[in-house]
């Protein structure tokens, strides 16, 4: 009987490679931010896995709520993409 | 007093069970839909009496139609309004990060929710927190997960494709990065002050004195950043009506506006339960009571609700202040003082150990 670990790792690990991905793929300056927020979140869910909560809640505290939110303070300050219009 | 010998038998057999099937997960889940209710409940009760309780300070009436002279039905009402209202997504939005949102919005509130605890009962020597779940690092867990609300006010303003909400998201984003320092800084002072990460070992802390008269420096520093946090009245420029329609809610309808406001006052009713467990004591009652027992989660109860209608009165008493004062402010005041309360803390603290 294979561990049962397995399918959260598996969970997380679907969405950390497809959102890392999407950082590189997507054509928004913004959507890049988000999802490179998405694949830092879900280190922190590895963390919690491995059962180490404290380092689970300092890589929440820090990249995500610290190095996100600067990201997101830099893309703020580029032009939108105007090829919709 | 039979209600409390009620309170008391139920806690008894739920800590039964808690102790036979430790860690059950049903358990875990029916106390926390049980908690969740009572947030939600929370927050609506808050509304009511931030709507009733405003009109009274500015000689208004308030609700008074639906459900008899007080209006105690007017929040169901609103909240059949909201569901049947059209849902509009503007053609310019960017559909995903404007639905997003809200979710994210209550997300966050709700994974605060998980740790907050109500009382402490020790049975035969043992001690349960009646929590969701007990962490080691639980005010910093909180810490961490509430940071996440910035990303719900940044969607929902980049999203929308106009100009009110991006104003606001810009704000929000500005006042953030400033108001979370002091926030975080009084809380390790707690933390420090308190030698432990636990909010229920922080809480057992002020049993002998409240870390309101330990440290009052810290309380203001971190009462006016965690107004500024949940955005209420004198730091609410992310949804300034006068200039910004609604803020980032402009583009917002029906249901989905509901979610965002509801998300608000849930970050509002959290806060409350914050203050009240790591500044005002927690479940240690005031000894006026005498040999009365009451329990500590009506101690809890109570106290929120006291902090809440300061919320209250500070929305009804206070201006707004202008955006660059919010940003000095959180800069040049809160920062320093709080960094001067956490030296306060740490010798206060290292002697009083």
């Amino acid at each position: 009987m294979i561990d049962l670990q397995i399918i959260p790792f598996a969970i997380i690990s679907i969405i950390m490679i497809g959102s890392s991905i999407m950082v590189v793929k997507s054509k928004e300056v913004v959507h890049s931010a988000f999802h490179c927020v998405i694949a830092m979140m879900s280190a922190a869910g590895f963390y919690v896995l491995l059962s180490a909560q404290f380092v689970a809640v300092v890589q929440i505290l820090v990249y995500v709520g610290a190095i996100g939110v600067m990201i997101l303070f830099a893309v703020m300050l580029t032009t939108r993409n105007q090829e919709v219009e | 007093m039979a209600i409390i010998e009620i309170y008391d038998l139920i806690m008894h057999y739920l800590v039964i069970i808690f102790a036979t099937n430790d860690f059950a997960p049903w358990i875990r889940g029916v106390l926390g839909g049980l908690v969740i209710g009572a947030v939600f409940g929370g927050a609506l009760v808050m509304v009511y009496l931030e709507r009733k309780f405003l009109g009274d300070m500015q000689s208004r009436i308030g609700p008074n139609r639906v459900g008899g002279r007080f209006g105690v039905l007017q929040l169901i009402a609103d909240a059949i309004k909201l569901f049947t209202k059209e849902d509009i997504i503007p053609a310019k939005a960017d559909k995903w990060l404007f639905i997003g949102a809200p979710i994210v919005a209550l997300t966050s509130g709700f994974l605060m929710v998980a740790v907050i605890p109500f009382d402490l009962l020790v049975i035969k020597g043992n001690e349960y927190a009646v929590a969701v779940s007990r962490m080691d690092i639980s005010i910093l867990y909180l810490e961490a997960v509430s940071g996440l609300a910035i990303f719900a006010t940044f969607m929902a303003g980049w999203g929308s494709s106009s100009k009110y909400a991006v104003l606001a998201a810009f704000r929000n984003v500005a006042k953030m990065i400033g108001y979370e320092i002091p926030l975080g800084i009084t809380v390790i002072s707690v933390a420090v002050m308190a030698h432990s990460l636990d909010i229920v070992e922080i809480v057992e802390a002020q049993s002998s004195i409240w870390f309101i008269i330990a440290q009052p420096l810290g309380f203001v520093v971190f009462f006016i950043a965690l107004l500024a946090d949940v955005g209420r009245i004198p730091f609410d420029q992310t949804e300034a009506e006068e200039e910004l329609v609604a803020g980032w809610a402009t583009e917002y309808s029906g249901m989905r506006w509901g979610l965002a406001f509801f998300a608000e006052y849930l970050h509002a009713v959290v806060g409350s339960f914050i203050v009240t467990l790591i500044f005002l004591g927690g479940w240690n009652g005031l000894p006026i009571v005498g040999n009365l027992y009451i329990p500590g989660i009506f101690w809890v109860i109570a106290k929120t609700i006291m902090v809440m209608m300061l919320f209250i009165w500070i929305r009804a008493a206070l201006p707004r202040y202008r955006i660059d004062q919010v940003i000095d402010i959180g800069w040049k005041v809160l920062i320093p003082l709080a960094l001067l309360n956490l030296v306060w803390s740490t010798i206060i603290g290292l002697l009083w150990a």
